[in-house]
């Protein structure tokens, strides 16, 4: 192996043993295998993609990856040429984003297909020889996917007697059952399946085409000559083979439209007729089936898809839609059950015995459908219901009370709707179940008597309960503890690694600390205020008395700005989150140590509330010394995220402070959650409460996270305006003083 | 002398504004009852335009006073100038709409100084009225007088937030970009060019505003597609007109920029 290569492996090797010894391990061993395919100076990509991969995969997935390196990287070694992923995704991945109106993933693999949360393509495009070609065909993978959740690939919806059902079948059933009506079961009507979901997925690109030349045309313009060159590689094959329609895709894709056959087979013209702006695919469905008889006469094989059409993979799609939907079930039975307990009155949760299933005013729901909202025109299902004849949902009606929704509730309700047309009468009565049980349910046991706390200040706290609008009073201690610094390369490393951003960061930061700015209007100074001056004379003509503060000074002002940082130290950090967190906090003190604001960190976990801890980093004012970084370099998951207790005595230190701004920067990764019943809505509310203390007492709170979902939460926590979420982990060391930079300034 | 942006008229022409909500009867409402208004939302979503034509419903003449953080109190109830040898008394903007029973506008509010920012406090509340230290009087309101103030709540500084002792003197608005149809609209009547153009932009401001939070600070704002539109109009490439008046405004960022080429080079 060349010194070259070997020198690059141990810089590589810098770079992830930090993150994981692991994956390192891992690293080493798929190494030489590595380098028959890449070129050394090429590793460090490698790499990249490595820890990302890590980072949102986890190692076993990153092990595969380590394993498969020739399907995700062009093998330059072996001569292989084009674009890859790696070099475009910086550009597409904002462009998918884009499309789509939220994340949308790019995603290297075998196969070109989208889960609707994500779009798989080839790690490398060798199709063309020109590379801004090979650029413009990932553009149009990702457009095509993109569109075929648009246009509602995915929702296909047969109604019973619908002419996509095969005749056979029809006979067979007199209507489909409901759960049959998906993608997947259309195409097991089929004695070949794949045969059908080909077809299907052919009369849907058709339709693809056609919103996309709408939609994007730019860019349906600039592929023409791509479309062109495309159709020329397929076969020439009989009329309304698979290739045959697929060159047909292409060219009208391309807007040629110059060879159309006098009388074209009757399935050729069917598919012609997907080619307009109001086909559905419904359209598409019954093409696929009058299509697939005489598509088995004809050769019995599909041929390769073309290649921005890729595969449909149903069953990931739902795979994707379940996540999505338990998701928005867990949200509404939660939200739906504080809705229940606030109209509900007195009913004191919480208070009530272990178990016990109070009345909530509301008839028992035993085995009843209790209430389902239907969506508009959606006729099915109507037993039991209360029409709105709305677009909004403005309250739900369980049996015969009304329960008005809030803003939050309704807009959950809506989405719910939209995805399964109704709201599930189970939803409600596991929310009037939740409602009943109160916090009996999972109350936390009592603290263990006589639980040592050796070597820490312990602190007791009050802890809100939303249910009852009411503090549960001296509900939670939080022990302080010190965290012996370790010794060790950490910290040098980091600096080394950084040396250019930090040089970057510290002028940055020295700019700051100069906040030189001329005051008008001083009694001494060292110019005139021509304004003041004027006015002076004015006014003593006016017979006034005249202003002595006739100067302008240059002022410096004292920032006068005390920062405290709260560190999530919680199990769900570890690895990768916890090394970036850590690496942050280096760059943040060496960054504040050239402003001179003061500043504090602290790490939090804990379990149960009777042991949340609070780590002790650096004290408000403490000298930024080696004890503070073998502290910093110390800090480990520990166990979980109860927000609460930390953050009230994060602010009866700063309320302390004298200084005229106080900032409470909590770096998180994640909603807050205990082991016991600190979960969910309650722990939100919670921490939204220990917030708003804060505010009461001056301290501006503020958050930065890196949770993909702290949208849904955070505003509501923070106010829209006081979080970010940094979409990528390995950004953290970078962006954390960026933001404390504008945040005061 | 010092140059204050201020601006006084009654508007001749029923200015183009298009209703999100019911924000111009709210406000009206407001107007009659002596109530102060705040408008809150992103730069370029329609704000001085509400203002202007508020204005000319009401048919108030209209004061703007655009802050920055130099503006002293002087600056906006006035100060003696000397005139031929005399001290004469001006009155600014503040005064001068008090005075007049005029609408005065403070725009960007949180740039003033805070010193400034509490002269309003009198005229904001119930008392209505306007201490003038120089003078040794003080002014009431007419009924016809209103304050409006807005600010802009993205800024994350904790150094420019709006007291609660301020804004809670006033019935507050929040803007925000309209939607889809409406802004189509807005762009085609403001640039002149055609329906299907106009909602391209949209959809291409539509894109970069979901990119917020994921690399961008802020998504195009109606104003850009607005100054897209006319650049279109008058002749230029919309690729080349997006790029000038709206990629190149929103980012820096060469990554971020090549991005949005591949936006609009897709829509256009
Ligand atoms: N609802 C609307 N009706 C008509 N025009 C609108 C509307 N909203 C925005 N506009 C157009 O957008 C342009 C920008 O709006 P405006 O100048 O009022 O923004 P602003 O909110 O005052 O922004 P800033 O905070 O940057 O001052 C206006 O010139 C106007 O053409
Ligand atoms: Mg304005």
């Amino acid at each position: 192996m060349p010194d070259a290569a070997l020198d690059e492996i141990f810089r590589q090797i810098a770079a992830i043993w930090p993150v994981s010894h692991a994956l390192c391990n891992s690293f080493l061993k798929a190494v030489k295998k590595g380098l028959t395919c890449l070129h050394h100076s090429q590793l460090a990509d490698w790499v990249k993609t490595i820890l990302a991969a890590y980072e949102s995969g986890g190692l076993h997935q990153t092990r595969q990856l380590l394993e498969r390196v020739e399907e995700t990287f062009l093998c330059t070694i072996r001569g292989e040429t084009g674009i890859s992923l790696a070099e475009v995704t910086g550009r597409l991945q904002p462009y998918a984003t884009g499309l789509a109106g939220h994340p949308l993933e790019l995603i290297p693999g075998q196969e070109v297909y989208t889960d609707t949360a994500a779009v798989y393509l080839p790690p490398g495009i060798a199709v063309f020889p020109k590379q801004t070609d090979n650029f413009l065909l990932y553009k149009l993978i990702i457009s095509f996917q993109w569109a075929f959740t648009a246009i509602g690939t995915f929702s296909l919806h047969l109604p019973a007697g619908s002419p996509a059902i095969p005749a056979a079948t029809r006979r067979q059933r007199t209507a489909l059952p409901p759960a049959c009506t998906g993608l997947n079961d259309y195409c097991n009507l089929f004695a070949k399946p794949a045969v059908a979901a080909h077809l299907f997925h052919l009369g849907e690109t058709a339709r693809a085409t056609v919103f996309l030349r709408e939609k994007l045309p730019g860019l349906m313009r600039e592929s023409g000559p791509i479309f062109q060159a495309l159709a020329r590689t397929i076969p020439r094959g009989a009329e309304g083979s698979t290739g045959d329609l697929q060159r047909t895709i292409l060219l009208r894709a391309a807007e040629d439209t110059g060879e159309t056959p006098s009388a074209p087979h009757p399935v050729t013209s069917l598919f012609n007729g997907l080619f307009r702006e109001n086909a559905t695919s419904q359209d598409s469905a019954c093409f696929a089936t009058k299509a697939y008889a005489r598509f088995l006469d004809l050769t019995g094989e599909p041929a390769p898809p073309i290649i921005f059409q890729g595969v449909l993979r149903p069953a990931e799609v739902l795979a994707v839609q379940r996540k999505k939907r338990a998701a928005a079930k867990e949200q509404f039975i939660e939200a739906l059950t504080a809705v229940i307990n606030a109209q509900t009155p007195r009913n004191a949760p919480g208070e009530k015995e272990k178990g016990e299933v109070q009345g909530t005013g509301f008839p028992d729901l035993e085995g009843q459908t209790a209430a389902v909202i239907p969506p508009e025109g959606a006729g099915k299902d109507t037993q039991g219901t209360k029409p709105q004849g709305e677009k909004t949902l403005e309250f739900i009606t369980i049996d015969d009370s009304h329960i008005d929704l809030p803003d939050k509730l309704k807009k959950l309700a809506r989405e719910i709707v939209e995805d399964l047309g109704q709201i599930p009468s189970q939803y409600l009565s596991s929310a009037k179940q939740a409602a009943g049980k109160g916090l009996a349910q999972g109350n936390a046991p009592a603290p263990r008597e006589g639980e040592p706390l050796a070597g820490a200040d312990l602190f007791i706290f009050d802890e809100w309960d939303y249910r009852r609008a009411g503090f549960r009073k001296n509900w939670c201690s939080l022990a302080v503890k010190k965290i012996i610094p370790v010794a060790g390369t950490f910290v040098g490393n980091t600096l080394k690694r950084y040396r250019g951003h930090l040089t970057r960061l510290k002028r940055q930061f020295e700019m700051m600390r100069n906040q030189e700015r001329f005051v008008r209007r001083q009694k001494d100074g060292d110019e005139i205020d021509l304004d003041a001056l004027i006015e002076t004379l004015a006014d003593i003509k006016a017979g006034l008395s005249p202003s002595e503060d006739l100067y302008i000074r240059l002022a410096r002002d004292k920032r006068n700005i005390s920062a405290l940082f709260l560190v999530d130290m919680s199990s769900s950090t570890e690895g990768w989150v916890n090394t970036a967190l850590k690496e942050a906090l280096i760059l943040m003190c060496e960054a504040l140590e050239v402003l001179g604001d003061t500043y504090g960190i602290y790490g939090f976990s804990g379990m149960r509330r009777t042991r949340s801890e609070l780590f002790r980093i650096k004290d408000l004012g403490e000298p930024y010394d080696d004890a503070v970084k073998g502290r910093i370099a110390a800090i480990a998951p520990q166990e979980y995220t109860r927000m609460g207790p930390p953050i009230r005595h994060l602010t009866r230190l700063l309320a302390e402070s004298e200084a005229r701004i106080k900032l409470l920067i909590t770096l998180s990764d994640g909603k807050p959650e205990d082991y016991d019943d600190y979960k969910g809505e309650y722990a939100i509310e919670d921490t939204r409460h220990a917030l708003i203390e804060a505010k009461a007492q001056g301290v501006h709170p503020f958050c930065i996270t890196i949770d993909k979902q702290a949208h849904a939460y955070l505003p509501h926590m923070y106010g829209e305006v006081n979080y970010i979420c940094i979409d990528e982990v390995g950004k953290l060391p970078n962006r954390i003083p960026e933001i404390y930079r504008g945040l005061t300034s | 002398m010092k140059k204050i942006a201020t601006a006084a008229q009654l508007i001749a022409e029923k200015p183009f504004y298009l209703e999100q909500a019911e924000e111009l009867h709210i406000a009206k409402t407001a107007y009659h009852n002596g109530l102060p208004i705040l408008l809150k939302g992103p730069t370029g979503c329609g704000k001085t335009r509400f203002m202007h034509r508020l204005a000319w419903e009401l048919t108030r003449p209209l004061i703007t006073v655009s802050c920055h953080d130099d503006l002293s109190t002087s600056d906006l109830i006035g100060r003696f100038l000397i005139k031929g040898g005399e001290a004469v008394w001006m009155d600014g903007p503040l005064t001068k709409a008090v005075r007049t029973g005029a609408i005065c506008y403070l725009d960007e509010i949180v740039e003033a100084r805070k010193d400034t920012t509490v002269v309003i406090h009198p005229l904001a509340d119930d008392r209505r009225e306007l201490p003038i230290e120089k003078l040794g009087e003080t002014l009431t309101a007419p009924p016809e007088f209103m304050l409006a103030i807005s600010y802009n709540p993205g800024y994350q500084s904790v150094l420019k937030d709006l007291k609660q002792s301020t804004r809670q003197r006033f019935v507050s608005f929040e803007f925000n970009y309209p939607p889809p149809e409406l802004e189509a609209r807005i762009v085609r009547e403001e640039s002149g060019i055609e329906q299907p153009l106009a909602e391209k932009l949209v959809r291409l401001a539509t894109m970069t505003r979901s990119l917020k939070d994921s690399g961008l600070q802020e998504g195009a704002s109606t104003r850009l597609l607005i100054h897209a539109g006319k650049l279109i109009k008058s002749g230029i490439q919309p690729r080349t007109a997006c790029k000038a008046t709206i990629t190149e405004t929103l980012t820096d960022d060469h990554e971020m920029l090549a991005a949005l080429e591949e936006i609009t080079s897709s829509l256009f």
